[in-house]
């Protein structure tokens, strides 16, 4: 059972130690996640992280091998059945019966769901712009169609929870967009959570304000996204002068600098303090007669982030597999 | 989970195989087709030569027309039907969506048996209704089935495509595949069973056949040299065996799979 925590009540998703297995591989591996109630949480990996199984996982599509885990509170799968009714989810690409229309699919999924959730079958169609198709029979839906009556499915059960799996994948520009609006909508407006995997860093930066990122069946990094980007509190700045030489020996002997180098844009100069360290920096090199025509803080993206810490688990795997230890530490 | 519930839940499996229109018209032709063809030809045998033909209609109409829905192609219908309420949801992909509503495994296989019953027993009654407008219209003179019989007659085709139907759903459940059910279950009825009944070294082991099972119930005698006679009793055990293993198994396999 998982451990009760005062906190545990504001969480929407609590998992520990979650574990699936197929044979001796393992898709997801001692995952603890913890997400917070009404916020968007990004769960970020590449393909075959094992995203898909973790949501199948969380879901009940799946039995785990080992771990527990809680849905709005509620441990599973004891009172999964009880917590579901408040979820929404997208696994994988949206599917539906093409032989019915997408009102028709609706009705489906209502049926199941109880008779109250056919009062909101005309509402989900319209907060997806559906309803004037929601007559034509499904087969005749675009790519783009069936995510927004995939969503539509979801807003069903009036969701305080929505598990979303790569959902923007053959969305286009517009689409995506309008997705992202609709998605910080129901966090902001409604204060549902909403747990959406993805590879799309970009997207998920946009999307969420917190995220785990995933890798080889391990969570390697989780928390605010501004927290997961900043990293280790490291502040850098790109400088661009008219003598780079003159520049990085006056840097190095300074304290407010722990490292500078050069690179194809420019100096980059790593600030032993904070941000607030620029203006001194700047002040330095005017002051020693430089002219300087660019000084950029750096901003690490969530991209950047993601390419270090999987790099880096991938590198520490090469190191294990070559070492013949084969387990992860 | 309510009755309320349950309903709603029927009601949406049926929507699901009877939009499926190809699928409804293949069973409904096999159901009404191979009878509707029957009566012409016989019909037309009849008036092309009264003496060497006897009436398309009648009880000797009825018999034949009986055996042709009932035994041979209302069953073929039925599984054309259950095989499609039992593997239509993981065909479609949309297992795991109806999982995700925190519906339990079970109710979500119970309300497929009773769907397909429905559109089996609808298709299967359009066959009859056929059966019995031939029975009496071609007639000619001869003797027709009285009302007790008509209604056994009805009986009987009910329950041979209910439990076929009920039986391709479980098998469908088991295997969550179209093809694979079909292939398989068609191939029982329409090779292995005829096939195995023949063979009369397997003397009452052959009493384990389902289609021999069903014709006990029939109301007339087919006359068919291959069945396989067997007790009252025994022959409800044969029906009760199929039902509960295949119904178990497709249960089993919907509440265990991965989906």
């Amino acid at each position: 059972m998982p451990v009760d925590t005062p906190d545990s009540a504001n969480l929407a998703v609590e998992t520990v130690g979650l574990t699936k297995r197929f044979g001796a591989r393992a898709a997801i591996e001692g995952i603890d996640l913890q997400v917070p109630r009404g916020s968007a949480f990004g769960f970020l990996g590449p393909n075959g992280a094992g995203k898909t199984t973790m949501i199948r996982t969380l879901l009940g599509l799946t039995q785990p091998s080992a771990g527990s885990m809680r849905l709005l509170g509620l441990p599973c799968p004891a009172e999964r059945s009880q917590a579901l009714r408040r979820v929404g989810a997208i696994v994988e690409e949206p599917r539906f019966h093409p032989q019915l229309s997408g009102r028709e699919n609706l009705k489906i999924i209502a049926a199941a769901r109880g008779p109250e959730v056919h009062t909101r079958i005309g509402p989900s169609l319209d907060r997806v712009g559906l309803t004037e198709r929601s007559d034509d029979k499904v087969k005749r839906y675009s790519l783009g169609m069936r995510q927004r009556l995939g969503v539509a499915r979801c807003l069903l059960a009036d969701p305080l929870l929505l598990i979303l799996d790569e959902p923007t994948n053959g969305l286009d520009p517009a689409g995506i967009h309008e997705f992202r609006v609709m998605i910080r909508a129901m966090v902001e407006e409604e204060g549902r959570t909403v747990f959406l995997s993805s590879h799309l860093l970009a997207e998920v930066e946009r999307i969420c304000d917190h995220a785990a990122i995933v890798d080889l069946g391990h969570v390697i990094a989780q928390g605010r996204i501004a927290d997961l980007v900043g990293g280790a509190e490291r502040h850098e700045l790109i400088v661009e002068v008219d003598d780079e030489e003159r520049a990085l020996g006056l840097l190095r002997d300074n304290d407010r600098v722990t490292g500078a180098h050069r690179s194809d844009d420019g100096l980059r100069v790593v600030l032993a303090g904070g941000p607030e360290d620029a203006a001194a920096i700047n002040a330095l090199l005017v002051s020693a007669g430089l002219a300087v025509s660019r000084l950029e803080p750096v901003r690490r993206t969530l991209e950047q982030r993601f390419l270090d810490v999987t790099s880096k688990l991938g590198e520490s795997e090469s190191e294990s597999e070559g070492e013949g230890a084969g387990v992860r530490a | 989970m309510n009755l309320s519930i349950a309903k709603q839940m029927v009601a949406a499996d049926f929507l699901k195989i009877r939009k499926r229109i190809g699928n409804v018209l293949t069973a409904s032709l096999l159901a009404c087709g191979p009878v509707v063809i029957f009566f012409v030809v016989r019909a037309a045998q009849h008036s092309s030569n009264g003496l060497k033909y006897p009436p398309a209609g009648g009880v000797d109409g009825f018999t034949d027309a009986l055996r042709l829905l009932a035994v041979f192609f209302g069953p073929l219908a039925a599984i054309l039907i259950g095989v499609d309420a039992g593997a239509g949801d993981s065909a479609a992909g949309v297992f795991r969506d109806l999982v995700v509503t925190g519906r339990s495994r079970l109710a979500l296989f119970a309300s497929r048996v009773p769907a397909a019953l429905g559109l089996s027993w609808l298709v299967a009654s359009a066959g009859y209704a056929i059966v019995l407008a031939g029975t009496y219209v071609f007639a000619s003179g001869a003797p027709t089935p009285n009302a007790a019989l008509a209604l056994k007659g009805f009986g009987f085709t009910l329950l041979a495509v209910g439990v076929v139907s009920t039986v391709a759903v479980g098998l469908a459940s088991l295997m969550t595949s179209r093809p694979a059910a079909l292939t398989t279950f068609i191939g029982w009825q329409l090779v292995a069973s005829p096939i195995i009944a023949g063979i009369s070294s397997l003397g009452d082991s052959r009493r384990i056949v389902l289609s021999q099972a069903i014709v006990h119930f029939s109301p007339v005698h087919f006359g068919d040299r291959r069945s396989v006679s067997m007790p009252a009793g025994t022959a409800v055990l044969v029906l009760a065996l199929w039902l509960v293993v295949f119904v178990s198994l497709g249960a089993w396999r919907t509440r265990t799979m991965d989906a």
